[in-house]
C-alpha cells in the first residue's frame, strides 16, 4: 500500500494543513514521525525516507512546522491503530518490522582510488548533498552529520565507520541515540573494459513514519532513489571534471506566469 | 544585451536581458558574431519539445570571438574567433572520451527530464529546452559556454566566418551521417530533406566515396543548390513516386545508404492519408513524432543497407514497418552530431576546398528583425536555407 492510498482511504486526502506548529510537536515530527504513517509503513512505500538518511531532507516537515499532532487527533486517532504503535509520538523512535533498502548505481571514469579518497574525506560530501550542512570528523571512526532544513532548525546525529576496505567498501551506521537510524555501504569495483570504476550506494533504514515523512515527500516530490542517485551523479561530476554543470544565474526574458510557474515546479 | 527569446508556440521576442557571466570554473563568454537558424529550432517554435519556457533564449550555431575566460580554461584565450559546437560535452566522461560527446553524462544540468523520458540523460544543448540542460542560446550579443576547452575551436586562417559557423552544427550533422552509414567506394546515397545538414550530407557523402547521391525535396531551389553545389541528382516528391524513381535510379536494387535530414516534422504530402494520420494523432497528442521519412526510407533501402538518422526525433513514433526492416536486414545508425570529433577535420576540408557550407547562408539579418528571419525560414520563402543573424 502506498501512502497516498493510506491517505485517501482515511479521507484525508488533502492532506495535513501547513501551519504555525508548536515547538515540541515539530521536534516529534523531526525524530521520526507520528504513528499515523507507522500504520501504512512498507517497503518502499515511504518516498521520504531515504532523505533522511541522505543528509536531512526527512527533517523538513518538522522543520516547517507541520501540525503532525493535531492532524492526529482530529482524524485517524491513536484508537484505530494495533496496540504496538499507539505509542509512536511519544516514544519518538517508532520502529517499523522491516527495513528499508535502497540502492544507487552509477559508472565513474576513474580509479577506485581516486573516488574511495574523495568519499573517504567525509568533510566533501556536503557537496554531494544539498541537505547535508556538514559533516565533522570526531575520531579514526565517528563523524558527526549536520543537516539544517529550510526553517533554520539544525539536527545532527553521529555516525560510525564499520569496515573500511581500501579502495573497495565503506560501510556505516548510526549510534545509539542518532535521531534517525541508517546503516550505509559505498561499494567501488572496477568496470569492464576500462570504463573506470562502479560506485553502488546502499541505505538501510526504518522507515520513518509519520505525516512528517509523507509531507516531506510532498514537499520534495521525489522519491528516495532519486534521492540517493542524485548524490551519486553529483559525485561522478565532480570527479570527472571539478565542476557540476549549471545554469543558475545566466541571462532569460521576460518569464511570465506560466515560465516562473515551470520555474516553480522544478 | 539583445537576446531572441522563446515566449510560446511560435512567439518569438527580441528582448533586454542580462550579460552572461562566467558560472563554473571551465566557461568562457564569447562575443557572438554569427548566429544562425537551423531546422531542429522548427520543432521548439511549433511547439513539439517540450519544456520549454518563456524567456528561453534560442539559439544553437554560432561563431564569436572570447572577451572573457574562467580560471580553469586552459587552451583557449581572449581574442580567439571560435565555433562552438552546439551539443556540450564535458569532455572527461567516457563517452567524450570515446568520441561520442553528444551522449555525455555530465554536461546536462537537468538530466531527470531526458532519464525520465528516455531511460539515460542526455547531453547539454544550446537553447534546446530544459530537457537538454536549458542552457541560454546563442541568438544573443554573448553567449557562455561551459567546458569551452572541450566545445570551442578556433577558426583556422584562411575559413572565413560563413562558412565556419557552420561547422557549429550542420557541417558536423550532415557529415556525421555520412561517416556513420559507413559509405564505401561505388555506393549509392539518398538524402532525404534538402537544407542544410542535407546539404552537408551529400557532400559528405561524395567526400568518403560515394558514387551518385540522389537528394530529395520539394523546394526547387533547395534541389537545384543540392544539384549545382553539392553535385547530387535531385529528386521532387511532388512529382514522381519516391521508391519507383530510387529503384529506377538504382538497376531496382534500391540505394545503398539512406540518409534522414528531416526528422520528426517530415511534410510527407505525398504520401496522402499516411500524413494526415500522423498529423492528427500528433495534434491530438498520441504521436509526438511524424515518421513519413523513415517509414519512406525502409521501404527504398537497398537489402542489408544502412539507414543514417540525424533528423531529429522527440518521443514516440506510430505505423513503424519493423516487418520490413527486419526481413531486409537494415542497420539503423542515428545520433545528435558528435561535433568535437568533427571539428578540426572540417575545417581541414574547407582549407581545401573540398567542402563549403558558406552557401548554406542565405539572408544576413540583424537580431532585431529575429521573429521574422524564423517566420521567413520556416516557410522557406525568398528561397532562404539559413538565416544568420549578426547580433
Amino acid at each position: 500500500m502506498t501512502s497516498s492510498q493510506m491517505v485517501s482511504r482515511d479521507g484525508r486526502d488533502g492532506g495535513l494543513p501547513v501551519g504555525e506548529a508548536g515547538a515540541a510537536e515539530r521536534w516529534a515530527a523531526i525524530l521520526g514521525g507520528t504513528a499515523l504513517g507507522l500504520a501504512g509503513a512498507r517497503r518502499g512505500s515511504w518516498a521520504g525516507a531515504a532523505l533522511m538518511a541522505l543528509g536531512g531532507g526527512l527533517f523538513l516537515a518538522g522543520a516547517a512546522g507541520v501540525p503532525v499532532a493535531r492532524a492526529l487527533r482530529e482524524g485517524l486517532g491513536e484508537a484505530h491503530l494495533p496496540d504496538g504503535l499507539r505509542s509512536g509520538v511519544a516514544g519518538l523512535l517508532p520502529v517499523a518490522e522491516e527495513p528499508t533498502t535502497t540502492q544507487a548505481v552509477v559508472t565513474i571514469a576513474a580509479p577506485p582510488e581516486t573516488i574511495f579518497r574523495f568519499w573517504r574525506n567525509v568533510a566533501n560530501l556536503p557537496r554531494l548533498m544539498s541537505h547535508l550542512e556538514r559533516v565533522d570528523v570526531l575520531s579514526e571512526k565517528d563523524s558527526r552529520w549536520i543537516a539544517r532544513g529550510p526553517g533554520g532548525v539544525e539536527l545532527c546525529w553521529t555516525s560510525t565507520l564499520d569496515k573500511v576496505e581500501e579502495n573497495a567498501l565503506i560501510t556505516w551506521h548510526t549510534l545509539e541515540g542518532a535521531e534517525l537510524p541508517h546503516r550505509g555501504s559505498f561499494m567501488l569495483a572496477p568496470a569492464p573494459g576500462g570504463r573506470g570504476t562502479e560506485v553502488r550506494l546502499t541505505l538501510v533504514y526504518r522507515p520513518p513514519a509519520g505525516a512528517g515523512g509523507r509531507a516531506v515527500s510532498r514537499l520534495f516530490g521525489s522519491a528516495p532513489e532519486q534521492q540517493s542517485r542524485e548524490a551519486l551523479r553529483r559525485l561522478k561530476r565532480l570527479i570527472e571534471t571539478g565542476e557540476l554543470p549549471t545554469i543558475e544565474g545566466q541571462p532569460h526574458g521576460t518569464r511570465g506566469t506560466r515560465g516562473r510557474m515551470q520555474e516553480g515546479m522544478e | 544585451m539583445k537576446a531572441l527569446c522563446w515566449n510560446g508556440v511560435n512567439d518569438l521576442r527580441v528582448e533586454r536581458v542580462e550579460d552572461p557571466r562566467i558560472l563554473n570554473p571551465h566557461d568562457v563568454i564569447v562575443k557572438v558574431a554569427l548566429s544562425s537558424v537551423c531546422g531542429s529550432d522548427l520543432h521548439l517554435l511549433d511547439g513539439y519539445v517540450p519544456t520549454m519556457r518563456p524567456g528561453d533564449i534560442i539559439g544553437h550555431e554560432f561563431l564569436g570571438e572570447i572577451v572573457e575566460k574562467g580560471p580553469d580554461v586552459r587552451y583557449l584565450n581572449r581574442g580567439d574567433r571560435v565555433i562552438t559546437v552546439s551539443i556540450i560535452g564535458c569532455g572527461k566522461c567516457w563517452h567524450c572520451e570515446n568520441g561520442d560527446s553528444s551522449l555525455c553524462d555530465n554536461s546536462n544540468p537537468k538530466p531527470q527530464y531526458s532519464e525520465a523520458a528516455y531511460g539515460h540523460c542526455t547531453a547539454g544543448i544550446f537553447g534546446y529546452s530544459h530537457a537538454f540542460g536549458g542552457y541560454a542560446g546563442s541568438h544573443a550579443e554573448y553567449i557562455r559556454v561551459p567546458y569551452a576547452d572541450f566545445n570551442c575551436f578556433r577558426v583556422p586562417e584562411g575559413v572565413s566566418d560563413e562558412q565556419a559557423v557552420f561547422v557549429s552544427d550542420a557541417a558536423p550533422t550532415g557529415y556525421m551521417a555520412a561517416d556513420m552509414a559507413g559509405i564505401r567506394p561505388g555506393d549509392l546515397v539518398a538524402v532525404w530533406g534538402c537544407g542544410g545538414v542535407g546539404q552537408m550530407a551529400i557532400r559528405s557523402a561524395y567526400l568518403m566515396g560515394a558514387e551518385r547521391v540522389i537528394a530529395i525535396d520539394r523546394y526547387p531551389d533547395r534541389l537545384q543548390a543540392a544539384q549545382m553545389k553539392a553535385g547530387a541528382e535531385p529528386l521532387d516528391y511532388t512529382r514522381v513516386d519516391v521508391f519507383d524513381a530510387l529503384q529506377a535510379m538504382t538497376g531496382g536494387r534500391g540505394p545503398d545508404v539512406c540518409i534522414d535530414a528531416v526528422g520528426m516534422e517530415a511534410d510527407g504530402y505525398d504520401t496522402g492519408l499516411e500524413y494526415w494520420y500522423d498529423r492528427t494523432k500528433q495534434a491530438m497528442g498520441l504521436e509526438s513524432d511524424r515518421p513519413a521519412v523513415l517509414r519512406q526510407m525502409v521501404e527504398c533501402c537497398r537489402k542489408g543497407g544502412t539507414l543514417s538518422i540525424v533528423g531529429v526525433y522527440g518521443g514516440m513514433i506510430d505505423k513503424f514497418p519493423m516487418g520490413a526492416a527486419m526481413n531486409k536486414g537494415l542497420t539503423f545508425r542515428m545520433g545528435q552530431q558528435h561535433g568535437q570529433r568533427y571539428a578540426e577535420r572540417l575545417f581541414e576540408h574547407i582549407r581545401k576546398g573540398e567542402l563549403d557550407p558558406s552557401y548554406l547562408l542565405t539572408h544576413r539579418l540583424s537580431l532585431e528583425d529575429g521573429p521574422e528571419g524564423y517566420a521567413m525560414f520556416k516557410k522557406k520563402t525568398d528561397h532562404c536555407m539559413r538565416v544568420v543573424f549578426a547580433p
